[in-house]
């Protein structure tokens, strides 16, 4: 399954267990890899959900280093933790990571293995995360995580698609 | 959350997750075909397309008709629309991210072109 935007993100699941995003970035991978692995710059872009702050960005994108990020709500700090190790590393190319998701309880929500992979052609990067899942019910809890959000937007796109033919 | 549990995306994300049977599909989006023609392009033999081609018929994605001695199937692409919906708001979480991700790319591309101006 695709879907595609007009900026270029494709998500896919070409497994029962995998969710593939692929985005293209109009900059050299260097500084893209910069942007994703380096804690000030996570904070950026890394948008929690809304009234989520995050509170805990930890990021040491060397082999064994750690990955450590902690979100709070008004409910709950924290709210939600993510942890994980890097257990592959090839400057500006390839890393990859496990993540373990946890509620502000400890109660964990799911875990997999999250693989980047940046290929740099004129000074444009194109971005592939492959992620893992251990089950086919827990990639499909991912997916399903954000869809209580934007039903309604999610719908209005659907119908210009069901408008055309076929 | 009603979709998350929902059997029937469970047997259309089933039949989408083969290669054949995205060909399959790829190749009935153009046009009805009977089974010989969906087998030859997989490099397949019939008793094989057939199989992926059931696959297919139980997450009703495909549709068969017999006329004659032939088997001719066609694309149902309403189940196809639902599996998109279910993938669509995890897509737009991440493509909001990606936006942020662009502008702070941009951001720092500057900065690194006023430092090598600055040298």
């Amino acid at each position: 399954m695709n879907t595609t935007s007009p900026k270029g993100l494709q998500v896919s699941t070409p497994t029962d267990t995998t969710i593939v995003l692929t985005r293209t970035f109009n900059a050299p991978r260097r500084l893209v890899w910069e942007a994703m692995l380096t804690p000030d710059k996570m904070r950026r872009w890394m948008l929690p959900p809304p009234g989520w702050t995050l509170t805990i960005c930890e990021c040491d994108a060397r082999e064994g280093g750690a990955l450590n990020l902690a979100w709070k709500s008004e409910e709950a700090d924290p709210a939600m933790t993510l942890q994980g190790v890097f257990t592959e590393v090839v400057l500006h190319e390839r890393i990859v990571h496990t993540e373990t998701m946890a509620l502000g309880s400890g109660e964990t929500i799911g875990s997999l293995l999250e693989k980047h992979e940046f290929a740099e052609k004129g000074g444009i990067t194109t971005m592939r995360i492959t992620q893992t899942y251990d089950s086919k019910e827990a990639r499909d809890a991912a997916i399903a995580s954000g869809m209580d959000q934007g039903m309604e937007a999610c719908y209005q796109q659907m119908d210009a698609v069901l408008a055309q033919p076929g | 959350m009603v979709v998350d549990r929902s059997p029937r995306l469970d047997l259309v994300f089933h039949a989408l997750a083969h290669p054949a049977r995205r060909a399959i599909i790829r190749q009935l989006s153009g046009r009805e075909c009977n089974l010989s023609e969906l087998a030859s392009p997989l490099r397949m033999t019939f008793p094989a397309a057939t199989k992926h081609v059931r696959v297919l018929e139980r997450a009703r994605l495909v549709r068969r008709r017999v006329a004659g001695r032939q088997h001719l199937c066609r694309l149902h692409a309403e189940p196809l629309k639902e599996a998109m919906l279910w993938t669509e708001q995890f897509r737009r979480n991440w493509e909001a991210r990606f936006e942020a991700l662009d502008s702070l790319l941009d951001e720092m591309k500057s900065e690194e072109q006023s430092r090598i101006r600055r040298r």
